[in-house]
């Protein structure tokens, strides 16, 4: 195959890697917007936490594995925490405080990290498995990107298959609708709450563990992704997850191709969409939820 | 006979279900109008067409000659109708008098006025202690309308209707929640306030609405069961079989 | 004593001391004034939609930048530009900038408007480093000439003196917060707390709510904007990390909730408090921002009302009880 062929393959498997792992970070927080009617400002800190706490594991243990693991599980901890301790009590007083509330919860995580690990970037090389490259079709290919694509698809069927194939995934999908409906079948929702934003949480996690390889663990990690993840979320409807995918996708592949050949506009180019797609339907792509 | 207002054949649905069948509602310039029937009949769902809440799926609707049927509420409050809530919506932080003046600011076109103090207003502010005396509610006049009591509350919602003057006005359930004897008053408040305009009232008391309305449409299904005065309605076979004992009730 | 009396002797004390602060408190502290003042402005046009209107701007920092931008390319590229007329060009375009994007931002409401907010500072801070040949990108426009204050020709005074400077920014900013406070005082004031409480029943009373939303955003990003002029002539630096930061958002928020969402003063409350907080924290630590965060989500969870609503509360419980034992 020629070259430029190569290339735009490879160009295409990074947008897509990104795009995953996009999805990944998205999803909880479409997730969460649908339930709580919030947009957790904090979420993209989640992401950014696991891939420190993934560092330190790292230190200590020197298994990535475990790092994989681990790293998420910890940071969904912190976030029910998080949500079962401050949000919750918020809860009654409205949209505002709540958010205001993740505000907070963001800019102490932010600090946090900086406070004890410093605000250099910090390297976190993949397993020894994953490292290298592999020939497809005529072009090299890192590993860990593949795997990277790999694992998040497998996260993402399962997420499909619970949601859509078993009853609590039922619950959670009408929770994610009408949690005031849902509530008054008797259902339990703060638990149902609780739930989904560990999910999410755990998600964004893992997301936060997978993309270090690839840039490293620095403080701007939140920003970067936050923005994006956003961006998705609002172009691609609250509570869609759907929506979400096709969004994180395409900006996963519009940023790698836009990165070589629209140079610096591409966030630009993504804002412009998304502010053309709030006028026309004010509730994102496929969103029902105000 | 002078029609202030009319629908045409009206129909709503909400995601394929009919709310609003065929629905042919004329309501005479100057009458006391009510519309009865079961939950669920509807009619909400027309005031809410009605008044702009939402448009009709088909249909028209016109008041005094005017087509309003896609209008806004705020264009049809300016085109001369009020309307109250059935759960009561006040500017819960605000005093009973800046609840008021609200209304006849609006009435008044005051509406992006920057340049002025609105204390200072003198004869807004006169404007809104005449209607404070005339629905009673003087004495509680710098009490946030979240403190009032239920009654009081709602006799509040119903003034906010009329506070820009309108010539319809579309009560709904104004007596809901209110205690009998407190019920007797509000009535006599409303028959007060509504003197010289035209008035449509959704209700589920019987003895308010026959001691208030001039003529009664019975709403069913979406559909109009009947439409006559009281006695008519009373006698209307139809509807005696429609809700039995309902109107015995109480 | 009437409370009268009593206030009109309180605005007359507070005016003396501002006019002789300067000399009481030399140039380091004049300047700490100076900012107090340009943040509180900033704060308060945020609270013109958080605690009147019940509108969450989580981008108001656009807002300000913008108007600092303008104040510093009107310097940059105009020759010979007066004064005033920076200014002016700087509060314009914040007004011209929240025109534009206003159709967009009225038709949302609590998260959505927050969050459309939010995007278009991101927007902005994106383009403002991007766009290097206009903004010089991350290091900002800086060290443009401060042109004198030339009143009809009269008399000049020299900007680059902290002294006149002062006194030159605390007569905008005060003029501005008297007319914020102004604002909510007149009809159009009444409106926007009525959306605040019920947007629906605003509606339903002859008003259309997506204009007025438009105005007050219009209003309130004017103010802003008169904030971050005064900042771009202060600082006589304008970058993307100064102007449109999150923190730059942020910041008068929490100084907002601080000092109570639901009085006028209560940003001014909120500034002073964070601003000597500040003092005193960074004197320990350099990591203010936790501490902020930290505060932000004890004063939302367990004082919402901020200071001057526990201040409101207790004089309120003050008075109850000095009738009680009448």
């Amino acid at each position: 195959m020629d070259s430029m062929t190569a290339v735009y393959i490879a160009q295409g498997l990074h947008g897509l890697a990104y795009g995953m792992l996009l999805f990944l970070v998205a999803s909880g927080l479409t997730l969460i917007f649908g339930m709580m009617g919030i947009l957790n400002i904090a979420h993209a800190s989640f992401f950014m936490l696991s891939g420190y706490f993934c560092y330190q594991i790292l230190q200590w243990t020197g298994n990535f594995w475990v790092g994989l693991i681990i790293a998420p599980l910890l940071t969904a901890i912190v976030g029910v925490v998080v949500e079962r301790f401050l949000l919750r009590r918020m809860r009654a007083f409205g949209h505002v405080g709540e958010l205001l509330v993740t505000v907070g919860i963001m800019l102490i995580i932010l600090e946090s990290v900086q406070y004890f690990w410093g605000t250099e970037s910090l390297p976190l090389p993949p397993p020894h498995i994953l490292e290298g490259m592999v020939s497809i079709a005529g072009i090299a290919y890192p590993i860990y990107r593949l795997f990277v694509i790999g694992m998040a698809l497998f996260v993402l069927v399962i997420l499909f298959l619970i949601l859509y194939k078993t009853r609590i995934g039922m619950i959670v999908r009408a929770a994610v609708t009408d949690p005031d409906m849902v509530n008054a079948l008797g259902i339990n929702i703060p638990v149902i709450f609780s739930l989904v934003f560990a999910v999410g949480t755990w998600m964004a996690g893992l997301a936060g563990v997978a993309i270090a390889p690839i840039i490293t663990v620095f403080p701007g990690l939140a920003d970067q992704i936050g923005m994006d993840a956003f961006v998705v979320v609002i172009t691609g409807g609250f509570g869609s997850l759907g929506g979400a995918f096709l969004v994180s996708i395409v900006y996963g592949l519009l940023n790698s191709y836009g990165i070589q050949f629209i140079s610096q506009l591409a966030p630009v180019l993504m804002f412009i969409v998304m502010a053309l797609v709030l006028i026309v339907k004010p509730m994102g792509l496929f969103g029902e939820r105000e | 006979m002078n029609n202030i207002l009319e629908t045409k054949n009206l129909f709503h649905d909400f995601s394929g279900l009919q709310v609003l069948s065929n629905v042919n509602l004329e309501v005479a310039d100057g009458e006391r109008h009510a519309i009865i029937g079961p939950n669920g009949a509807g009619k909400t769902t027309l005031f809410n067409a009605i008044t702009g809440t939402y448009t009709p799926s088909s249909g028209n609707i016109i008041f005094r000659g005017r087509d309003i049927t896609s209008a806004r509420p705020y264009e049809i409050t300016r085109a001369g109708m009020g309307r109250s809530f059935q759960i009561t919506s006040t500017f819960h932080r605000l005093t009973v008098f800046q609840n008021i003046r609200m209304g006849i600011l609006s009435k008044k076109g005051i509406r992006y006025n920057l340049f002025r103090r609105v204390d200072k207003m003198l004869d807004i502010t006169r404007e809104t202690d005449e209607v404070l005396e005339r629905i009673n509610l003087t004495e509680y006049r710098d009490t946030p309308a979240e403190l009032l009591s239920y009654g009081k509350h709602r006799a509040l919602e119903i003034s906010m209707a009329m506070a820009t003057d309108p010539e319809l006005v579309m009560l709904d359930e104004p007596t809901a929640g209110i205690s009998k004897d407190e019920t007797e008053y509000t009535v006599s408040l409303i028959r007060k306030l509504t003197e010289n305009k035209t008035m449509v009232i959704i209700e589920h008391d019987m003895d308010v609405v026959f001691s208030l309305a001039d003529r009664i449409t019975v709403l069913h299904h979406g559909e109009i069961l009947a439409s006559g005065s009281p006695d008519e309605i009373k006698n209307n076979q139809e509807v005696k079989d429609a809700y039995l004992g309902e109107m015995e009730e109480e | 004593m009437t409370t009268k009396r009593l206030s009109w002797i309180f605005w007359i004390a507070l005016l003396l001391f501002l006019l002789l602060y300067p000399h009481i408190f030399g140039a380091y502290y004049t300047n700490v004034i100076v900012i107090f003042g340009i943040f509180s402005l900033f704060a308060l046009s945020v609270n013109l939609l958080l605690g009147f209107t019940g509108l969450l701007s989580f981008g108001h920092a656009m807002f300000f930048g913008v108007g600092a931008y303008g104040v510093a390319l009107a310097l940059t590229h105009i020759e010979g530009c007066p004064l005033l007329v920076a200014l002016l060009i700087g509060i314009g375009s914040s007004f011209i900038f929240a025109l534009i994007i206003s159709p967009i931002l009225v038709r949302a409401s609590g998260t959505a408007f927050a969050m459309l907010t939010l995007a278009f500072c991101m927007l902005m801070y994106t383009l403002s480093l991007k766009l290097r040949n206009i903004t010089q990108g991350e290091d900002g426009i800086g060290g443009f000439p401060i042109p004198d204050l030339n009143i009809l020709g009269i008399v000049s005074f020299e900007m680059t003196d902290p002294v006149n400077f002062y006194y030159f920014a605390t007569a905008v900013l005060l003029i501005s917060m008297w007319g914020l406070w102004f604002i909510t005082k007149t009809p159009f004031g009444m409106v926007i707390i009525s959306i605040r409480d019920n947007a629906m029943r605003v509606d339903y009373m002859g008003y259309k709510v997506v204009n007025s939303k438009a105005l007050v955003l219009l209003v309130s990003a004017s103010f802003a904007g008169v904030a971050g002029s005064v900042y771009a002539l202060f600082q006589n630096l304008v970058s993307s990390d100064g102007v449109f930061s999150i923190m730059t958002s942020f910041a008068p928020l929490i100084m907002t909730v601080i000092g109570g969402v639901g009085s006028f003063f209560g940003p001014i409350v909120g500034s002073g408090v964070m601003m000597l907080l500040e003092e005193v924290v960074t004197r320990y630590t350099e990591r203010f921002s936790l501490v902020s965060g930290i505060v932000l989500v004890l004063v939302v969870m367990f004082v919402p009302m901020g200071l001057t609503g526990v201040v409101k509360i207790a004089r309120e419980k003050w008075v109850l009880r000095r009738a009680a034992n009448e």
